[in-house]
């Protein structure tokens, strides 16, 4: 009977259905390139016998999927994703505060997220925005070379430059947020309406900028430094500058989930990727992002963030999901709705 | 399981339908109505189409649910038993063969449903094609069989299952005229063979009156009469009926009195003795058969009549008559004396193609 | 068979309520089913023991449920009375299993005023698993089995359940989630109260806005939305009838080529010919380039936005606009164009006054057909969309973005439904009027009378260049997988594929997986080859009740089953991660909760085909195989299914295909456990790593052809020894 043999079929399938959880399993969402989540992934695994299940999602579907498993958490460790957001879910009580021995010996801005998010993450890496551009169109364009915020505003780049939009992109919010908090925000908001004259897309996705200036699709793009790094190593002709007036940057965070599954290989996990072998992973898979452990295998190719002038960036402030609403709607009101 | 051949002629009620009805929405194909059909029989339902032949049909076969009412086939209860469930089957008017069996598998079908083995069901299906005139034909597929041949094959796969009881559903629409004859035929004498009881669909009077034993006419749902052949075509109890049943006049006289069985009707200047058949005193409805029609010369004793068209038909020549009751339609034996439009006649009739029915 | 006993199915909702662990385990089958009676742990205990050994009294009423079910499953003679039982079990049963479930959940009382009535619970529940699931279709096929024996469904046993599993079965994994996901349109925004934060919503200028028409900024993204399913439509529709035109019309050398050409784009992957398009038309792209050093001119970035999403919208939906008219254009009776001919009329006025007012009402259901498709479209606006915003990807950035607001997402999915609904319902009003397309194949003599010459040059103007740009297109696309840098470094190399597929042998001689892609790429093929076959089964059955069968309700499920096709895949991903992370089904992670998404999501594809098919075949089939005593199951594989090959050849074909290159839905669903190819392949697009993503694709592409090869091998022809002409599908898909 169909009846019969469909009833059946659903069983089977209802009983494949059951998560592998076999003894010392970790349950993992990973930010950042999904070369790099592996390579952090199979290590561990190799290193312990812990068996990780990981999958690779941006920050924004990693939130939102804590969110909607609140009640009945799958995942143990998120790794990667800026503050900010580990601080929105730390809001919603998504997370649970962890310190970890090895934590001393990090850099201080990596300890200073754990303290923004009263405990409940800790810094991996981080990376600053930067004003990216194409070389090799800007040569054949004849145009000058961009070295400040202020430089963006040249009549010579209308039409040039590409930003991402708030609404959708971490890495827009980051580099507003960084704008208010270098000069103040009348003064951000009033930079921002003078330089949509030169900007020719709001993209929805926050490193689309940046390829669209390494493919020679716009010539100028803020972006992150650690992802122009990867593209230039590819091959493409990009170029980064870093503002005179002070930038914004990112520290990604990694955090435990409340009512993780496996505790136990969770903080196992937390305490193994704060060494300097683990933040090796990163650059032999082509990632630059600046490592939270001064241990870590120097490389020319990672930026020297102390060379970098930096605004002194307030995470919990800014990841406060009150301000973010406000300013995005500040944003949509005196920038999104400007004619082109 | 036994052949076919031996089946028994039945006795007793093989079909019995108690008020049953069927409504679609707001339609009602049949309305409620009772009907017996004994066994060992082959009735016919008749009718224009959109009467409900052929939602009785169905709904004998358990291919339809009544709306009210039931069916009893065989004595027992089956109403609320899926087609089936119920000891029939059906030749359908497509024929419904299964384009992707070949002919032995269509006429096993059934027994193999009911749970045969292969072997036997094949040996018993190579039989009842045999009875059909097919043998040797098992193992083409049916889109290379003639009209005909898929007609044998359709009755073939009906009777292997020995159903209580056999139902057609205008079995020889889609053959042409010469073949349609014949087929008919072979059904009767199959019938007659095995004491099949068989419900046959049609809408062609000349194949009910060919086949049947009894003919239900149906108009809109109901039974407008029922009968044997004979009875339908000689005492029809309706204008409609008669009109169906063959080719009738249809004319209105008066019934002047009646006297024992017997009444006197006046049509014109013409006086008949008639069967009275419980009608009243009064204006009344006659229906003349138009082999009943007799026609002569001019200034004889009867209805005085002009000849308006002469059809020389081969075996008859058909007369359309103009009289002061109205047009009549003739059907006269002459094939050598023809009278020619505008000739004047007198019509009389013989009784025994003549009736009265209720106006 | 309504006289049969429904003992079988009491045994297995008992089963299911007594010997089998009731929720899911988190270790799988095997040990654990086997003390499910007796089980320490309660999560690891049938439903029996649970309520027996753990106090789980609200278990009690689902195991009393199995009583009065036993009392009319036995075989008794008095079917008035077994039905009654059965209904009554079944119904308690059913209620009895969704009441406790949504009830207890993980945090003991579900509902609140449940609290405030009993106190807290001190207990919690988490999903069912198997002996939950047995339970659940043990009693409903019992109490379609006692609506059965009171006559309902003609009696039919089968009949009752099929439909009762087909209404359960879209009730839990349609409506359900659907209305979770509208219901989230009430959460507060902030401070603001529940109807102020929907007004809010509702209202978004970011929605409805139409300043575009006075400056130049972005519209509300309701107009983008529209402007651009309706061009897509309307331009897609223009070169489906060129093609449909060409290939039945016309002497074309290479006919059936042009045929291949147009099908490619189905079994795409997204991404494909976004990427594409960039590479010819981008600022740095070929065409650009040339324009630039011939003419001196710049063009700039006009592929980003709605010129570029329309571009690759047209090439994406233009198979489809041609399978549903190939349909038509070839149902056209060529008598009727002969009759015109003799009637002194010429080819052009032949064609103006009689072939394209028959053509209309299949116009008409393939730009109907196309809107629904670029409404649901989300891989090309995230390619190409630029700053240009349509209601897909919107909803995927109120989710994911930095909004976070599942609320914006319903109101945004909301208005994408009525859009959808309302194209749907339009749809149905021009098919319902009646095509005039004939299908009987009766009195189609004649030959189709050849295009007049402004029209047939009209036809190749169009499509000859459209063509070429397909192929241009797909050979830019596909040479990225083979270079370097795609766009920069025009080497020669296979390194996309090695790091993709590579193999290894460990010095044992074991294969080793090295290659980063084979993960998703077995999970892809495993679940969409498990989806495949039951989405053609149940798809194929809906199709047959729709189509034989009439029962109340019938035209309800019908609408409801077409429906599902109606919900964006977007939509679908949401409601499904909020609907089953939470007991009673919680399935979120899982392989199940994929498959039911590919079932569900292309179940009208099934069920269209198989209609299409059964209108073709006489019904008298089926009752003359009733008639002959065979149950309804022999009738439908004996008879109905031999003969709906083709039909069972589409539904698999399409059920494949779609589940290997869907991605609007599966991105919110895909687990670490199982990863699609599409997510992973849309990863590697976002990181820039196109050399990847390309080479991926290839593979999926080749792979797909080899699939549907083999659903043709394994299922096999009719073979009805006359001519068959192909059996107009004229599905195409998303209809």
């Amino acid at each position: 009977m169909v009846i019969r043999s469909l009833a059946i079929a659903g069983l089977l399938t209802l009983s494949l259905a059951s998560p592998a959880g076999a003894q010392g399993a970790l349950n993992m969402l990973c930010a950042p390139a999904a070369d790099w989540c592996e390579g952090i992934a199979t290590s561990f695994q190799r290193e312990t016998g812990i068996n990780v299940a990981m999958a690779r999602k941006s920050s924004g579907e990693i939130l939102a999927q804590l969110r909607a498993e609140a009640q009945n958490p799958r995942t143990d460790v998120w790794f990667g994703g800026s503050t900010e957001t580990h601080i929105t879910a730390a809001e919603g009580k998504l997370l649970q505060a962890y310190t970890s021995p090895n934590m001393a010996a990090l850099h201080t801005w990596a300890k200073r997220s754990h303290t923004q998010s009263d405990g409940q993450c800790v810094g991996v890496s981080s990376g600053a925005i930067g004003i990216t551009y194409n070389r090799e169109l800007m040569a054949r364009r004849n145009l000058p070379l961009p070295a400040s915020w202020l430089d963006l505003l040249r009549p010579e780049y209308r039409g040039e430059i590409q930003l991402p939009n708030p609404n959708s992109s971490g890495t827009a919010y980051t580099i507003i947020a960084g704008l208010i908090q270098l000069w103040d925000e009348e003064r951000a908001f009033d930079y921002l309406r003078r330089l949509h004259a030169n900007v020719n897309a709001y993209t929805r996705s926050g490193a689309a900028p940046m390829q669209a200036v390494a493919r020679g699709e716009t010539a100028i793009a803020p972006s992150f430094n650690m992802e122009t790094a990867s593209m230039r190593q590819a091959g493409f002709p990009i170029e980064i500058a870093y503002p005179e007036e002070g930038t914004s940057y990112e520290v990604a965070c990694m955090s435990i989930v409340r009512g993780a599954r496996n505790p136990a290989q969770a903080r196992r996990f937390y305490d193994w990727y704060l060494t300097p072998a683990a933040m090796d992973i990163g650059p032999s898979v082509n990632q630059w992002h600046v490592p939270a452990h001064p241990g870590a295998a120097p490389d020319p190719r990672i930026p020297d963030l102390s060379t970098i002038r930096l605004v002194d960036y307030d995470f919990a402030a800014f990841g406060n999901s009150a301000t973010r609403r406000r300013i995005l709607e500040r944003w949509d009101r005196e920038i999104g709705s400007l004619p082109r | 399981m036994t052949g076919p051949e031996t089946g028994a002629p039945n006795t007793g009620a093989a079909v019995r339908l108690e008020g049953i009805a069927k409504r679609y929405g707001a339609v009602t194909a049949v309305k409620p109505l009772d009907l017996t059909i004994l066994g060992g029989t082959l009735v016919t339902l008749l009718g224009p189409s959109g009467c409900g032949k052929t939602t009785l049909l169905r709904l004998i076969a358990g291919l339809e649910r009544p709306s009210a009412g039931r069916v009893f086939i065989a004595g027992q209860d089956v109403t609320r038993r899926s087609a089936g469930e119920r000891n029939v089957s059906m030749v359908f008017q497509s024929y419904a063969l299964f384009p992707h069996m070949d002919v032995l598998a269509n006429v096993a079908y059934g027994l193999v449903s009911s749970g045969l083995a292969k072997p036997a069901a094949h040996a018993t299906a190579e039989a009842a094609l045999e009875m059909v005139g097919l043998k040797g034909f098992g193992r083409r597929l049916t889109s290379e069989l003639s009209g005909g041949q898929q007609q044998r094959v359709a009755v073939a796969r009906a009777l292997v299952l020995e159903p209580d009881v056999l139902l057609f559903d205008e079995p020889l629409s889609n053959l042409d005229a010469r073949l349609r004859r014949s087929m008919r035929e072979e059904i009767r004498a199959l019938q007659q063979r095995l004491g099949l009881t068989v419900v046959y669909v049609t809408h062609d009077q000349g194949e009910a009156l060919a086949v049947s034993d009894r003919i239900v006419v149906m108009r809109d749902g109901e039974i407008a009469q029922a009968g044997t052949p004979e009875e339908l075509y000689m005492q029809p109890n309706s204008v409609f009926v008669a009109t169906f049943m063959g080719e009738a006049n249809h004319v209105r006289g008066t019934i002047e009195r009646t006297q024992d069985a017997q009444a006197i009707v006046t049509l014109d200047c013409l006086r008949m003795t008639l069967p009275h058949r419980g009608l009243p005193t009064g204006a009344v409805d006659i229906v003349v058969r138009p082999e009943a029609i007799r026609i002569s010369g001019p200034g004889g004793d009867g209805l005085a009549a002009r000849v308006e068209r002469a059809t020389y038909m081969g075996s008859h020549t058909e007369y359309h008559l103009a009289t002061a009751v109205g047009g009549l339609f003739a059907l006269a034996p002459e094939r050598l004396h023809r009278r020619a439009p505008g000739d004047a006649v007198t019509v009389t009739f013989d009784t025994d193609g003549v009736v009265l029915v209720r106006p | 068979m309504a006289a049969g006993s429904s003992l079988f199915f009491w045994l297995v909702a008992a089963i299911g309520g007594i010997a089998l662990p009731w929720h899911m385990q988190q270790a799988g089958l095997g040990k654990g089913s086997v003390g499910a009676l007796g089980a320490s742990n309660p999560e690891a205990a049938s439903a029996l023991w649970q309520a027996v050994g753990h106090g789980r009294f609200w278990f009690w009423p689902v195991l009393a449920s199995l009583l009065p079910a036993l009392l009319g499953a036995w075989p008794l003679k008095d079917r008035a009375l077994r039905s009654r039982f059965l209904i009554a079990g079944g119904a308690l049963g059913l209620a009895a299993i969704a009441l406790q479930g949504m009830a207890v959940g993980i945090r003991g009382w579900s509902w609140i005023w449940l609290t405030t009535l009993f106190g807290e619970l001190g207990d919690r529940q988490f999903g069912i698993g198997i002996g939950g699931a047995m339970a659940v279709a043990g009693f409903l096929v019992l109490l379609t089995d006692g609506l059965a024996l009171r006559g309902l469904f003609k009696g039919d046993r089968f009949v009752a359940g099929a439909v009762g599993l087909l209404v359960a079965s879209i009730t839990v994994f349609t409506f359900w989630p659907v209305l979770t996901v509208l219901a989230q349109m009430l959460i507060p925004l902030g401070e603001l109260g529940v109807a102020a934060s929907l007004a809010e919503r509702l209202l978004d200028r970011k929605i409805w806005g139409l300043a575009c028409l006075e400056f130049r900024v972005n519209c509300g993204v309701f107009w983008n939305t529209s402007l651009l399913a309706i061009s897509t439509a309307t331009l897609a529709t223009a070169l489906g009838l060129a093609f449909a035109l060409i290939v039945t019309r016309s002497g074309f050398p290479a006919k059936r080529w042009l045929r291949l050409l147009t099908v490619l784009p189905i079994i795409t992957p997204p991404f494909v010919i976004g990427l594409g398009l960039i590479l010819i038309f981008g600022r740095s792209g070929v065409f650009n380039r040339l324009v630039e050093a011939l003419f001196g001119l710049e063009l700039g970035r006009w592929i980003y936005g709605y010129n570029g999403v329309l571009l690759a919208q047209v090439f994406s939906f233009t198979p489809t606009a041609f399978l549903v008219l190939i349909g038509v254009v070839e149902g056209i009776s060529p008598a009727m164009e002969e009759a015109s001919s003799t009637l002194r009329a010429s080819p052009m006025r032949t064609f103006r006054a009689v072939s394209l007012p028959l053509m209309l009402p299949g116009l008409a259901n393939a730009w109907l057909v196309v809107f629904i498709e670029s409404l649901a479209d989300f891989g090309n606006p995230i390619v190409l969309g630029g700053a240009f915003g349509v209601l897909s990807t919107e909803i995927f950035f109120a989710v994911i973005g930095a909004q976070q607001d599942f609320g914006r997402a319903a109101v945004l999915a909301q208005i994408m439904l009525a859009m959808a609904l309302a194209a749907f319902l339009i749809q149905r009003r021009v098919i319902g009027r009646g095509s005039y397309v004939s299908l009987t194949g009766k009195g189609d003599g004649g030959l189709a009378t050849p295009l007049p010459k402004p029209v047939g040059r009209a036809a190749y103007g169009i499509a000859i260049p459209w063509a070429c740009l397909t192929i241009l297109v797909y050979v830019m696309a596909i040479v990225g997988a083979f270079v370097k840098v795609w766009g920069r470094d025009w080497t020669p190399t296979l390194d996309h594929f090695r790091r993709a597929f590579a193999l290894e042998w460990t010095p044992e001689g074991v294969i080793l997986f090295a290659g980063g892609a084979w993960h998703s790429l077995g999970t892809t093929v495993a679940l969409a080859t498990i989806a495949a076959p039951i989405t053609a089964a149940i798809g194929l059955t809906a199709a047959w009740l729709l189509q034989r069968q009439s029962f109340a309700g019938r035209t309800a499920l019908e609408f409801a089953l077409m429906l599902t096709f109606a919900v964006p895949g977007t939509v679908i991903g949401v409601a499904y991660i909020l609907t089953y992370n939470v007991p009673p089904l919680e399935i979120t992670g899982t392989a199940i909760i994929l498959i039911a998404c590919f079932v569900f999501r292309n179940l009208p594809v099934g069920v269209r085909s198989g209609v299409a098919a059964m209108s073709q075949l006489d019904r008298s089939l089926d009752e003359a195989a009733a008639m002959l005593g065979a149950s309804t199951f022999r009738t439908l594989s004996t008879v109905v299914l031999p003969l709906l090959k083709p039909a069972l050849v589409t539904a698999l074909v399409y059920a494949f295909v779609r589940a290997m290159t869907t991605v609007s839905a599966v991105i919110f669903l895909v687990s670490a456990e199982y990863e699609m190819a599409t997510v992973f392949i849309i990863n590697r697009v976002i990181n820039g790593d196109y050399g990847l993503a390309i080479a991926y694709s290839a593979v999926l592409i080749v792979l797909m052809m080899a699939a549907i090869g083999l659903i043709q091998l394994l299922v096999g022809r009719r073979n009805l020894g006359r001519r068959s002409g192909p059996i107009a599908l004229t599905v195409a898909g998303r209809a």
